[in-house]
């Protein structure tokens, strides 16, 4: 097999603050991302030859002028050899990585320019929002008749883990409480005020055992990143945040396919991301883990082996993942506290596991960072990638 | 009632061709599963090919009708728009004797005493003229 761990690195991420924001338009915070990213990596503007943006869901007509090169219009990219949109819901950013990648270990580019940003917060309506994800990604002829939609299908899997793992409520709280820590930290974050597990547990039931502060609330924001190869990266700076594994695996479309809705595919493709990247769960320094609900927070964060089946909450209950803890975990705030913005919620995480490895986490800073997983997961759990990043490229046993 | 609601209609199942004696067999209060004749295995939902072996000979049988709730949960607010007059409702994933799952919804139950596992069958709910929903209960 060929060595692929660590010959592609993010070199650059710009985000802009997730919330509300009305009298901003979906291209002004996507073109303050990519200027953003562009600047952070320290590379001309021109040197960026191929540009992949992803969809925004608010809006078909914003989605098409992204997809039909407007993004290189805008910034006056003088030599992109090609735009293509990459999008599979919140699992996008690590399907952009992986594409961006193979790209540049093929030569087929050099700087690529991932760009994201959606107006969920101001381009739709609450009730909105509960009805457009009454039918995205759910079978119109198997779910949508029987009223399935996104709190039903983490309420679901929450029913059948706490059965299964007698994981209690405030465990399943404690991923907010632990989450809503870091974003206290984090400035772009949507919910800053301190949270407690008596909060989160006293706020309205959704879908049992769902309450309301078990689950995301959808934002305006965006988020960028500069993809190089490892060669040009080491020109760029002394920190560059090498890929070195991924792994993936497409486990359903209908979430009822599912056959086990306490695991999904999470062991398998964190196996083979572990593998490629030459390093041990046990190695991990931050775990950026997908957080549209606490569910998912606890069963990627098992099943990629960071705790033992069942053992996740215990953890998030004790402060193992909050700031100063164990395995700092989900250290943007995450889509529950941080704020969803649609197929951002993993681009967040991602420029955040970039941040974090290349130091440049601000107050959120985990002290010696070397190697950081990120998990990301689009439509109804319809699949599991995980991807390592790390400041340094492990020798070893080739992946 | 109270006089105008613009609550839109529930959503109805877009059909593929090939399911539709899935449905036309639930319009007559039965509940059938499409079946691989190659490889003897029980199909849902329908396809036009066998997802485990490929094979296009496929036929449908008569299910059981019984299952045991693999998971549930009842909405009690932020349902989608046409389902909001119906709260609180439980949606679940029934798996079937047959080896399969389906999604639904439980009726005719207390919704706080249902459990992950308790045996269910099938009941039949009209939508409208085309079509009807097959739905489970407890089984008593
Ligand atoms: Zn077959």
């Amino acid at each position: 097999m060929n060595i692929r761990r660590g010959r592609t690195a993010i070199v650059g991420t710009g985000e802009v603050p997730t919330g509300r924001f009305p009298d901003r338009s979906a291209i002004e915070i996507a073109l303050d991302a990519a200027r953003l990213a562009i600047r952070d990596a320290g590379i001309d503007k021109d040197e960026i030859d191929f540009v992949i943006p992803t969809t925004a869901v608010f809006s078909f007509q914003f989605s098409n002028e992204l997809t039909t090169c407007r993004l290189v219009e805008e910034l006056g990219l003088k030599n992109v050899s090609a735009n293509a949109t990459v999008f599979s819901g919140g699992s996008s950013s690590t399907n952009a990585l992986r594409i961006a990648s193979a790209l540049i270990e093929t030569g087929r580019a050099r700087s690529i320019l991932f760009v994201h940003c959606d107006k969920l917060g101001t381009g739709v309506s609450a009730q909105g929002g509960i009805d457009l994800f009454s039918t995205a990604g759910i079978s119109m002829e198997w779910e949508v008749p029987f009223g399935q939609h996104y709190s039903t299908v983490a309420a679901l899997a929450t029913q059948r883990y706490k059965h299964e793992t007698g994981t209690t409520d405030e465990q399943l709280s404690a991923v907010c409480v632990s989450n809503r820590k870091w974003a206290e930290l984090n400035p772009n974050a949507y919910f800053r005020k301190p949270l407690t597990i008596d909060e989160v547990m006293a706020s309205k039931m959704l879908s049992t055992p769902l309450r309301a502060k078990h689950s995301n609330m959808l934002f305006d924001g965006g988020a960028a990143f500069v993809v190089t190869s490892a060669d040009h990266a080491r020109e760029l700076t002394d920190q560059p945040a090498y890929v070195l594994g991924e792994g993936g695996v497409v486990t359903h479309f209908a979430y009822h396919q599912e056959p086990d809705l306490t695991r999904f595919g999470w062991a398998r493709a964190g196996r083979q991301a572990f593998l490629e990247a030459g390093i041990e769960p046990a190695d991990i320094d931050v775990a950026e883990i997908y957080d549209s609900y606490p569910i998912y927070q606890l069963i990627a964060f098992e099943e990629i082996g960071l705790a033992p089946r069942g053992h996740a909450g215990r953890l998030h209950l004790e402060g193992a993942t909050a700031p100063g803890g164990r395995i700092p975990t989900t250290t943007d705030g995450g889509m529950l506290s941080k704020g969803h913005i649609g197929a951002g919620g993993s681009v967040s995480l991602l420029v955040e596991a970039a941040r974090q490895v290349m130091g440049r986490a601000g107050p959120r800073q985990v002290p010696g960072c070397r190697f950081a997983v990120e998990t990301a997961v689009g439509g109804t759990y319809m699949d599991a990638q995980v991807t390592i990043l790390g400041s340094d490229v492990p020798r070893g046993r080739p992946a | 009632m109270s006089g105008a609601t613009t609550a839109p209609a529930r959503p109805r199942p877009v059909v593929q061709p090939w399911a539709r004696p899935f449905w036309d067999s639930a319009r007559r209060h039965e509940l059938v599963l499409q079946h691989c004749n190659a490889c003897n295995q029980a199909i849902h939902y329908p396809r036009v090919a066998c997802p485990h072996c490929g094979g296009g000979d496929l036929g449908w049988r008569r299910a059981s009708g019984r299952g045991t709730l693999y998971s549930f949960t009842v909405v009690e607010s932020n349902a989608p728009s046409a389902f909001i007059a119906d709260m609180p409702y439980v949606v679940a994933v029934v798996r079937l004797d047959e080896g399969v799952q389906m999604l639904s919804n439980v009726v005719q139950c207390d919704p706080g005493e249902l459990r992950c596992d308790q045996p269910v069958e099938v009941v039949f709910e009209r939508l409208d003229d085309e079509f009807t929903l097959p739905k489970f209960r407890p089984l008593r």
